[in-house]
């Protein structure tokens, strides 16, 4: 029988009953051909509630061209369900945790298979029984014991405002309640390069006269992204602390930075009892780009990277382009994969803190193929509007050698930069 | 004056149907069946309940056929078997053997509505071992074992753990002469897949097919209710053949999304088996000088236009002595043909006033 090379596995070193084998020995095939359908890990997963869709899928494959993780990778619903049927374990395979919730298989779904409430629930299994990657794990008890996942202090939340050269209303201490408050989220409060657009966001608020105030050292991270983790005992005891300061403070609009507090307000809060509305800053500054004055004009051409959950899961596209727009000089020109096509950035659903984990099983970040994809519209500057992609742009554009060819800004200190 | 009487051979649900229609236009229909019970093959093969909405078969029959059995306007001849047709449109006549005797009806127009028989996959082309191993089953013993509520394995009596059904057994298969696909037998494994897991749901259940074909509402109403509801594994790949292996079969084929070979060990199998011309078809093209297709189906003339009429003028055919047909084309085919053939005896006649 001709031998398939590809099924061919060298393994470092084999020990069989005991005994380490050497030379050529450690030469294993993978077993091609299948001897058993056993669909328990299936049923297993279909029983699980919310995660009942993962049983519907009939194999047409559209999600596979659309998964980013498939890009980099071998990966989507449609293969998961494949391996679900031959016997996977999800509940403590690795597959469990390279889906990062972007969506996009979801919107090209003919029979609804929802990763977004699939994934939340094995994960959630998972983390009962304590199958989670080591820094993951990490985050989790960071957020629950600080408050953000990074593991700063609590107390720090606030300190950014030391530098934002204006004064920046906390709700504690105006006793007062404002049009909007202005939940700020971890990473704007504590990333270095997340903080200059936190900044610059309050000194345009400054120039538009907002009616707004911050949490301060009493917010907490709204969780999102650990709840599709599996983390949901975290996020719910996290959104009961938000939501109980919101009605403290008696919050009627929330203005969000991070798209994902945003679907947590819209979808998930409000079954924890929250009552307000919530947007996101671009949603806000857009129609008021008019009020404000600019004076110079910037000589970039920009391409704009579409968040996840901003887009896709939140349906807002116009905001952030209206806002780029508005900036006099810049040229907006979009990526192919632009809009409810847009590309992930790797970091929903947890991937932000799996990107060690990640490293073992794809060929390249998402955040890096990416990158090489704004870099060919031949953009000077990569525009984004939330938070973890800052970081990893700007991680991407160096790893991938394309340094001093494509800024990452957020689309406020754009902004800022014109006026 | 044409004879206004309107003979229909066979007594399924097409020419219960045809009738029907007949009937309640107030004219006679003549109502041929060869059997002592109406019904076709949904009645004699014992279908346990009807495709797709998982009807029971007997009381769902029971239903149609109500208001004809008493209908004045309706003569049921059972056990009488067709065999030679003379005249033409307006005056035919027909000879038959009614309970041993020799008979001659006549009527001005024909609906033949004889139907198909299954594909016997016990052919020597077949790959399967029908004949050979006693938990191979087609479509139709399975009914059989669904109807009763006893679903067991033939060769021991025990409740099965792990079954598969094995898509287009005789159909869509160029060396065995049946190109067509028979149209009905994904929804009908589908819903026995259903039905075995409400009666056994402890028991596994794999579909091994090349294409799923569920048309319009079945695919809704079957195929999905059966993957989402029930479980039941749909895998893309054909059993190219079945072996024995100690009291289980195994199954041999090629699991094509996986690109993988595939033998798994199954306690049934059962063969989604297709539709092919009944005898009694091949007989009335002959007796009645119909066009047949290269398959025997008694070819219609219209095109997609025109399901019922056939080459010769006043015999018109309806369901699935035309091609596979499910139940929904044979009522459809069966109305058309009641239609067309009350047309063509009355067509020179006046409007009545």
């Amino acid at each position: 029988m001709p031998v398939d090379k590809s099924q061919i596995i060298e393994k470092e070193s084999v020990t069989v009953e005991g005994i380490e084998l050497s030379a050529n020995w450690n030469r294993m095939f993978e077993q091609r051909v299948i001897f058993d359908y056993d669909t328990d890990g299936l049923d297993k997963v279909t029983d699980l509630a919310g995660a009942e869709s993962m049983g519907w899928c009939y194999q047409c494959g559209q999600c596979i061209p659309v998964c980013p993780v498939d890009q980099v990778g071998e990966y989507g619903p449609q293969k998961i369900f494949r391996k679900l049927q031959l016997g996977l374990d999800l509940f403590t395979d690795d597959d469990l945790w390279k889906c990062t919730t972007c969506m996009n298989c979801l919107r090209v779904c003919p029979k609804e298979v929802d990763m977004i409430k699939i994934m939340p629930a094995v994960r959630e299994e998972a983390v009962m029984e304590g199958n989670v990657p080591d820094e993951l794990q990490e985050v989790f008890e960071n957020t629950f014991e600080y408050g953000n996942p990074m593991g700063e202090s609590q107390r720090k939340r606030a300190d950014w405002v030391k530098d934002a050269g204006v004064e920046v209303p906390i709700m504690k201490e105006i006793k007062r309640p404002v049009d909007l408050l202005w939940f700020v989220e971890c990473y704007p409060a504590y990333h270095g390069r997340g903080k200059d657009a936190t900044r610059a966001l309050a000194r345009i608020f400054k120039l538009l006269g907002t009616d707004y105030g911050i949490l301060g050292a009493e917010e907490k991270c709204s969780c999102d992204s650990q709840r599709l983790a599996g983390e949901t005992g975290l996020f719910e005891e996290f959104a009961e602390h938000n939501i109980g300061l919101f009605n403290k403070y008696k919050v009627k609009k929330v203005l969000v930075t991070d798209p994902h507090a945003l679907n947590a307000f819209r979808k998930e809060y409000p079954k924890h009892g929250g009552k307000f509305e919530t947007i996101h800053y671009t949603t806000y500054l857009a129609p008021l780009m008019e009020k404000l004055t600019f004076t110079k004009k910037l000589d970039y051409k920009v391409t704009f990277h579409d968040p996840c959950y901003l887009g896709r899961h939140n349906g807002e596209f116009d905001a952030p382009r209206n806002c780029l727009t508005a900036i006099p000089g810049i040229e907006l020109i979009e990526m192919g994969r632009c809009r409810e096509q847009s590309f992930c950035c790797g970091g929903g659903g947890g991937g932000m803190w799996l990107d060690g984990f990640m490293a073992d099983h794809v060929s390249e970040r998402l955040s890096e193929n990416r990158v090489r994809e704004a870099v060919a519209t031949g953009a000077d500057v990569l525009a984004i509007c939330c938070p973890y992609e800052v970081s990893r742009f700007e991680d991407a554009v160096k790893s991938t050698g394309n340094e001093g060819k494509l800024l990452v800004k957020d689309i406020v200190e754009l902004i800022e930069e014109a006026l | 004056m044409a004879n206004q009487n309107i003979l229909i051979i066979g007594g399924g649900v097409a020419g219960i149907e045809a009738a029907k229609g007949i009937a309640d236009l107030g004219y006679k229909a003549i109502l041929v069946e060869k059997r002592d019970r109406l019904g076709g093959n949904p009645d004699e093969q014992q279908y346990a309940a009807l495709t797709p909405d998982l009807r029971d078969t007997q009381e769902a029959l029971d239903e149609m056929m109500a208001p004809m059995l008493n209908n004045p306007n309706v003569d049921i001849r059972y056990n009488t078997l067709v065999t030679g047709a003379s005249g033409s449109a307006g005056n035919f006549k027909v000879k038959a053997i009614s309970a041993g005797k020799e008979v001659e009806m006549e009527a001005g127009a024909v609906i033949v509505a004889t139907g198909f028989t299954h594909f016997d996959p016990g052919r020597e082309t077949q790959k399967y071992g029908y004949y050979e191993h006693d938990d191979v089953l087609t479509l139709t013993d399975a009914e059989k074992l669904l109807k009763a509520h006893k679903f067991v394995r033939p060769s021991n009596g025990e409740v099965p753990k792990r079954i598969c059904f094995i898509q287009c057994v005789g159909s869509r298969d160029r060396q065995i002469g049946n190109e067509y696909c028979s149209k009905v037998c994904c929804g009908i494994s589908s819903k026995q897949a259903i039905e075995v897991r409400q009666q056994v749901p402890g028991c596994k259940v794999f579909i091994f097919y090349i294409d799923m074909r569920m048309y319009g509402y079945w695919e809704n109403e079957i195929y999905w209710p059966a993957q989402e509801k029930y479980k039941v594994n749909y895998v893309k790949g054909m059993a190219t053949e079945i072996v024995k292996r100690g009291d289980k079969l195994l199954v041999k084929g090629e699991d094509t999304t996986m690109r993988r070979p595939m033998e798994v060990e199954m306690d049934m199998v059962i063969l989604a088996v297709g539709m092919e011309p009944s005898e009694g078809t091949k007989l009335m093209a002959e007796y009645f000088g119909l066009k047949q297709n290269k398959y025997n189906f008694i070819e219609t003339t219209g095109g997609p236009l025109d399901t019922v009429s056939t080459n010769v003028p006043g015999v018109f055919a309806a369901g699935a002595c035309t091609g596979p047909a499910d139940l929904e084309d044979s009522v459809s085919a069966a109305g058309l043909a009641a239609m067309k053939a009350l047309a063509s005896v009355r067509k020179s006649q006046p409007v009545l006033a």
